[in-house]
């Protein structure tokens, strides 16, 4: 049974890639940056060893606490790391729950990532073992670090699935986990402020708490290498089979749980419609709207998006080194960025409904038109936004006359953004999963174009940024009355360069943002 | 006799399976015109071939004389799609769609109103003309995918499995509007499984399978006195597996 689900997920993975070229080469991409977090993680972990036991004892107990964190977290947020299967995909068959469970299990266990995570997990052996008891039972503990991994994961997108599946408890959710993410932001903000001066002890002092959580244990049983270390790993073992049985709980709650989002109510008919004009760009313009509002991936970003510049707003503030205008602009620029960003795939939202704006554009010019409105649309809301964010950071800077610079330098680094995602959106569109997940994510095998797109649209902003950011720092803040041209002008080129290569790949672009997922 | 939609050895592949193998589809302006094959004969790829959602491998397509991949412009304005599966823009309403979709075809915003208006009444969507497309049921889905289809008034009608999953009262009110449509001289191309729907509406018909067209023309000429299902029944060669050597356990006890 193990066998056939491994076999299943290398046959999907297999079988996404198949007959195109850029999907092969981001699956590529993501192969060789999962070697490299392997090879690198294990290698850094190892050099614990150095330290002093205590130290290590410390780190490793905050690497594997980590480890353990990133799992539960990063397949609800990043881009399509977690491409497991569907569970209700599987409730038709015959399988008995702890078959379903011990497959499933298996196939999340299969992969790069996976792989690349146990072997930097391994690191801990190198970096903790004191004698040869400690690597005997480091040999034990890190495939239990792992397999922790693997069932906290497993048993947070089960339990939220049932809520992931509806549509209203996806809205609510979303904003649910901005929350968790700003959570996890606390601590930082914490010592930001400067309360503690001495950041190495509070390190320490963290690193001896999580002795204590499981993953702590693990750590605690390789440095250990004696009886105590075995009594460890007998603990981290129940806990991981308590998850296990909490995961077939919830696994077995979920596959009979009825989909109860069908029940909707009316929407108000706009009253702004006066506000927009009549024609296709004011069509594109009222849609793209609606779409931030309703769907909840819009919601997750504009939330997230907010948020992001509330942390900047506040951890910036009690950093060392950033003085007078980068304060004031700092927020501002990030807030611009995330908010761009988001537009590296921006047919993906519109995903399998996409063929209805095909159908319709007869030449390159309604395409263009197309890209102007979503842009235009991101801009009515974010302008203001990012406005606000500077204002604050300008008035919290005690001086309130860099708001306008702030400003202009956010809404031109938002039109560099918008500019690069506009052709990243036509050159690596992959779809995002209808159900499992509603934060981000691709369909199966399309992580690679995921990454593609969030990382090209973050390099390239990037790399046109440096004409504004270089001279900002030579000729002071008012560089940035011609910095806002500039980043029009490039949402300009963007959508002309997209609008041009999407016209001519509309099939392709369809078949992208249709994949089933 | 004027051609609405006609295809010249229209060819596609996936990998190595071939899911149209030179299709050469003729319908003349002015019918209604059935495309019926057993699953996987390769209706749907066609249609979206037609519609210039899918780009084929080889062959021409024109509609009303215009070359669909060489000039879009022409014939998008001409046609109008309501394809299989059914994703609409789900977060709007079904009113907001309609007016999205005809203003995106660059029709004056009163005028979009108006006629979206009556197409509501029409369909019978009135009630729920507020409500998320996202919350429709199957038949209200077809019904308001066929409103958007015709809002911009479309020579030709091409339309996938329209009548799967809907229920005979939303299927009444599909059949009523198509049939005032075409009588009208406009044309309706539409894929179906069910024979009888096709014998009863079409007075076009055209068989697939395999990826190739079998045969062609007015439904008379094709049925040749047998009824439209025995005359499928043979030219998809498909008949006598139901009732052969094998399966012998099934429902033995």
């Amino acid at each position: 049974m193990v066998g056939t689900f491994v076999r299943l997920k290398l046959r999907l993975i297999a079988g996404s890639l198949r007959g195109d070229l850029i999907r092969q080469l981001g699956f590529g991409f993501s192969i060789f940056a999962a070697v490299v977090c392997a090879l690198f993680g294990f290698l850094l972990f190892s050099l614990t060893r150095l330290g002093s036991a205590e130290l290590a004892l410390q780190i490793g107990s905050s690497v594997f606490t980590l480890a353990v964190l990133s799992w539960m977290i990063v397949p609800l947020l990043a881009f399509g790391l977690d491409e497991t299967l569907d569970p209700s995909r599987l409730a038709l068959f015959p399988l008995t729950t702890r078959q379903l469970a011990t497959g499933m299990f298996a196939a999340s266990a299969t992969g790069a990532w996976p792989i690349a995570s146990l072997v930097a997990l391994f690191g801990g052996v190198v970096g903790l073992a004191r004698g040869i008891g400690g690597v005997l039972l480091g040999l034990v503990a890190v495939p239990l670090v792992f397999a922790l991994c693997l069932v906290a994961s497993r048993l947070v997108t089960t339990a939220l699935s049932g809520a992931l599946r509806s549509r209203r408890g996806r809205d609510m959710l979303a904003v649910a986990v901005v929350f968790v993410v700003l959570l996890t932001q606390l601590p930082n903000l914490i010592i930001n402020q400067g309360l503690p001066s001495d950041s190495l002890a509070v390190f320490r002092s963290t690193g001896d708490a999580l002795r204590w959580t499981p993953p702590g244990l693990a750590a605690h049983a390789i440095a250990d290498g004696g009886l105590v270390g075995v009594l460890d790993l007998l603990i981290l073992a129940a806990v991981v089979v308590l998850l296990g049985w909490l995961w077939i709980v919830a696994l077995r709650a979920a596959l009979v749980r009825p989909d109860a989002s069908n029940q909707g109510g009316s929407v108000r008919r706009s009253r702004r419609g006066g506000l927009i004009p009549d024609g296709k760009l004011g069509a594109i313009l009222a849609k793209e709207l609606k779409y931030a509002r309703r769907e909840p991936r819009g919601r997750v970003a504009w939330f997230s998006a907010v948020a992001v510049s509330g942390v900047m707003l506040f951890s910036l503030r009690g950093s060392e080194g950033m003085s007078g205008f980068g304060l004031v602009v700092g927020p501002a620029v990030i807030a611009a960025i995330v908010i761009g960003v988001q537009s590296s795939n921006t047919f993906g939202i519109d995903g399998r409904s996409l063929w209805m704006n095909a159908v319709a554009f007869g030449t390159e010019r309604d395409l263009r038109t197309d890209f102007a409105g979503r842009q235009l649309a991101n801009f009515v809301i974010s302008g203001p936004l990012l406005a606000v964010v500077s204002v604050a950071a300008a008035v919290l800077a005690g001086n309130a006359g860099w708001a306008v610079p702030a400003t202009l330098l956010a809404w031109c680094v938002l039109g560099l953004a918008m500019g690069t995602g506009s052709v990243l959106s036509v050159i690596s569109p992959y779809t995002y999963p209808e159900r499992m997940n509603a934060f981000s994510g691709a369909a199966p095998g399309q992580g690679g174009q995921a990454f593609v797109a969030g990382f090209g649209a973050l390099l390239g902003a990037g790399l046109l940024a440096l004409p504004v950011v270089i001279p900002t720092l030579f000729f002071g803040p008012w560089v940035s009355g011609i910095a806002v041209l500039y980043g029009a002008a490039v949402a300009w080129g963007g959508r002309r360069i997209a609008s041009r290569i999407g016209f001519r790949r509309m099939p392709e672009l369809l078949a992208a943002v249709s994949r089933p997922t | 006799m004027d051609e609405a939609v006609r295809t010249r050895g229209l060819f596609k592949r996936f990998g190595q399976q071939v899911a149209v193998a030179g299709v050469e589809l003729m319908v003349p302006k002015g019918s209604f015109a059935g495309l019926v094959g057993p699953n996987g004969a390769g209706k749907t790829t066609t249609l979206s071939m037609i519609t210039g959602l899918l780009r084929p491998d080889f062959g021409t397509i024109t509609v009303d004389g215009f070359d669909v991949w060489a000039d879009p412009l022409n014939v998008k304005s001409r046609i109008g799609v309501l394809p299989e599966g059914l994703r609409l823009f789900e977060r709007l309403s079904g009113r907001e769609l309609l007016l999205y979709n005809g203003q995106l075809r660059g029709i004056p915003r009163a005028q979009v109103q108006q006629r979206a208006e009556e197409l509501l009444r029409v369909m019978d969507l009135v009630e729920s003309q507020d409500k998320l497309v996202v919350d429709y049921s199957t038949g209200m889905r077809k019904k308001i995918g066929l409103a958007a289809a015709l809002l911009h008034n479309p020579d030709v009608l091409f339309l996938d499995e329209p009548f799967e999953g809907v229920d005979p009262v939303s299927a009444n009110t599909l059949v009523e509007v198509l049939q005032r449509y075409t009588a009208s001289g406009s044309t309706v191309i539409f894929s179906s499984h069910v024979m009888d729907l096709v014998e009863r509406l079409c007075d076009w018909v055209s068989v697939m399978s395999r990826g190739q067209i079998v045969a062609q023309g007015p439904v008379q000429d094709v049925r040749q006195g047998r009824t439209l299902n025995e005359a499928f029944l043979d030219l998809v060669g498909a008949r006598g597996h139901g009732d052969g050597e094998g399966l012998s356990w099934l429902g033995a006890r």
